[in-house]
């Protein structure tokens, strides 16, 4: 079943006399449960592309469909409700908050989306556990290791059970162990959960997790492959 | 979202910077404690003048012959209570009332061998209680007795700024009744230091007897004033000892000027609460927006997350709130921490004491405490600290997820 349904999907950007065009007429559609790359140089419209997917930014042309919904017509408080109840994010940096531990930063997309206390904790728990941090939860982000942090980051998209995780060069910022360990998470909690992982990398060996890999370069996508 | 996890972070941005956050709430703190003191200090100055006018001029009640005006000290018959002695007999058998003693106003030239200096002439009965405070304020001599017809008190400073010593001789000169200049020599019996300079300096008090001789006014007095166990009865006992041919005034129209002066004074002190309310707020807006601008990315964070904007505003909010709570908390102990010091200790006016002469104040002014006042001054810290957290909670609400989570 389709998640994602984009349609001549157009996005530019204007950054001072020159206007780039980020996304050219891109039409893509991701069903539940893949685990897919976006591939491509720097500057080949990856990251616009996630952000688009993610609610984050709007297009200038076309549409955007997520779980049935036109999101290009929400507003933002619309964008913000979609991004809470079905999209989970994962940063290059980590991205996590930096006043909170482990544990309060799994639990605030639940506290979001009004998840009760008792199924709050279990699932925030089982998280933790399944990214082998049960034994961190007290820790801020500057008390753990970017490979950690980016575990956090893992169980954090996840608590809400989304429909995708969007991660932008989830490895970038971590050595080749931790960088795999992520991966290998990523890959397991896909399997286990359902929830499809859309990644946006140029590193070869996150390519090689992935079943499909959306190509791209110069905003367009060039070549749409899944393994057999 | 639970609203606790939204205190938990505010607080937790808070202590993060702790150094800024202790600054700010201090700021906060200070300026409630300036305000708290400042109108403790006024409240003190508006008793304590008020009740030394009363106390030492006006009285609570007076009675006075309907033609009389306090700006003429008429001396003509028709403008004086004819059998001052019955009115006050009468009046002080009243409950409400404390003491009630007729005066004779008139306005007198004190001459010297060397100088002469206009002042006010008090013909008063010396074994009033009214004068309890003067006779307690004696610092040489005698207090003037019933009977005395040759003495006079002056106040100390008067005493002091014209050389003047106890027993020494001055001539005092008036219109008396039937407009003609009268003049007397009188021995100094005794000096008083009220503490209240325009007392001190410029009146002159005698026998009401020997007063009304020299002044040719008969049995007559200026007024008959009253001085009542609680100041509330004004009206009650005003309207019980007016009669015909005689006006009856509490003390709140007796000291009309003096509370409309007061009344303007205050608005400017509105003015001044108000200016340091104002830097105390931009100072909080400032440090909030510095806050935001320091956590762009983090705001991208949450609003990636789905935080609403409303949310990050109220999280902004409770940021300000809890900065103000502690600043006025701590404010408040600062303040009321003076305010109880100056109650105790006061205030030396030194020479502003006796700068304005319709604002009798004393040389040591005491702070009052002012509940209802420093009340409404932390409720009103605490909104505008509010208003000024409004802009940069709205900064932070509006950032672009996008923006905010690739900002440096």
């Amino acid at each position: 079943m389709a998640i994602i349904e984009l349609l001549d999907t157009s996005k530019s950007y204007r950054i001072g006399e020159i206007e780039t065009r980020a996304l050219d007429d891109v039409s893509l559609t991701v069903d539940s449960g893949e685990f897919t790359a976006l591939v491509g140089p720097s500057g080949s419209g990856k990251t616009t592309l996630l952000q688009i997917i993610g609610c984050l930014d709007k297009p200038d042309r076309g549409t955007v469909t997520i779980n049935g919904k036109d999101v290009t017509r929400l507003n933002a408080n619309g964008r913000a409700d979609m991004r809470r109840e079905v999209i989970g994010f994962i940063f290059q940096f980590f991205a996590l908050v930096p006043v909170l531990n482990a544990y309060e930063n799994v639990e605030l997309p639940l506290l979001l989306n009004g998840v009760g206390a008792k199924e709050r904790r279990e699932r925030v728990m089982g998280l933790l556990d399944a990214v082998g941090l049960a034994d961190r939860i007290n820790n801020r982000p500057d008390q753990l290791s970017g490979g950690q942090q980016q575990r956090v980051a893992i169980a954090r998209a996840l608590a809400p059970r989304p429909l995708m995780v969007l991660a932008d060069e989830p490895t970038a910022n971590l050595d080749t162990a931790n960088g795999e360990q992520a991966m290998e998470i990523m890959k397991r909690l896909n399997e286990q959960t359902g929830t499809a992982f859309i990644f946006a990398t140029h590193d070869p060996r996150v390519m090689a997790y992935a079943r499909r890999t959306v190509n791209m370069l110069d905003g367009r996508i060039v070549d749409d492959s899944k393994k057999l | 979202m639970a609203w606790t996890k939204l205190w938990v972070i505010a607080y937790r941005d808070l202590i993060r910077n702790r150094r800024r956050t202790f600054f700010t709430l201090l700021a906060v703190a200070l300026g409630l404690a300036l305000l708290i003191v400042l109108n403790g200090f006024i409240a003190g100055i508006l008793d304590d003048a008020l009740q030394n006018s009363i106390r030492l001029q006006t009285g609570h009640v007076q009675v006075r012959a309907e033609t009389y005006e306090d700006s003429r000290r008429s001396l003509q018959w028709k403008d004086l209570v004819e059998q001052p002695g019955e009115i006050a007999a009468q009046a002080a058998t009243m409950p409400e009332v404390a003491a009630a003693t007729p005066i004779l106003w008139a306005d007198t030239i004190l001459n010297t061998s060397s100088e002469s200096v206009g002042m006010q002439l008090y013909g008063i009965e010396p074994d009033s209680a009214f004068y309890d405070p003067i006779r307690a304020s004696l610092v040489g001599g005698n207090f003037i007795e019933a009977n005395d017809r040759g003495g006079v008190m002056i106040g100390k400073r008067m005493a002091d700024s014209l050389g003047l010593k106890l027993g020494e001789n001055v001539s005092l000169t008036t219109i008396n009744a039937d407009g003609v200049p009268e003049e007397g020599i009188f021995a100094i019996r005794g000096i008083f230091d009220s503490g209240v300079l325009v007392y001190d300096e410029a009146t002159v008090f005698m026998p009401i007897a020997k007063a009304q001789s020299f002044a040719l006014t008969g049995d007559r007095a200026s007024t008959i004033i009253m001085l009542l166990h609680d100041e509330n009865d004004a009206d009650q006992v005003a309207a019980a000892v007016t009669a015909p041919g005689l006006q009856a005034l509490t003390w709140r129209e007796l000291n009309a000027v003096f509370l409309e002066t007061m009344g303007t004074a205050m608005s400017f002190y509105w003015i001044l609460d108000g200016i340091v309310m104002l830097i105390v707020a931009v100072i909080i807006a400032n440090t909030l927006l510095m806050a935001v601008f320091e956590r762009i990315r983090e705001m991208g964070i949450l609003s990636a997350l789905g935080m609403k904007r409303r949310q990050v505003m109220q999280m902004m909010i409770f940021e300000a709130s809890i900065i103000s709570l502690a600043g006025i908390i701590l404010g408040l102990a600062i303040g009321l921490g003076f305010v109880a010091l100056l109650t105790q200790n006061g205030f030396v006016m030194g020479e502003m004491a006796g700068s304005t002469p319709t604002i009798p104040l004393s040389a040591v002014v005491y702070a009052k405490f002012a509940p209802e006042t420093f009340a409404w001054l932390a409720v009103w810290t605490f909104i505008i600290a509010l208003l000024a957290s409004l802009y940069p909670a709205w900064f932070a609400a509006r950032l672009e997820p996008v923006k905010a989570l690739h900002a440096s």
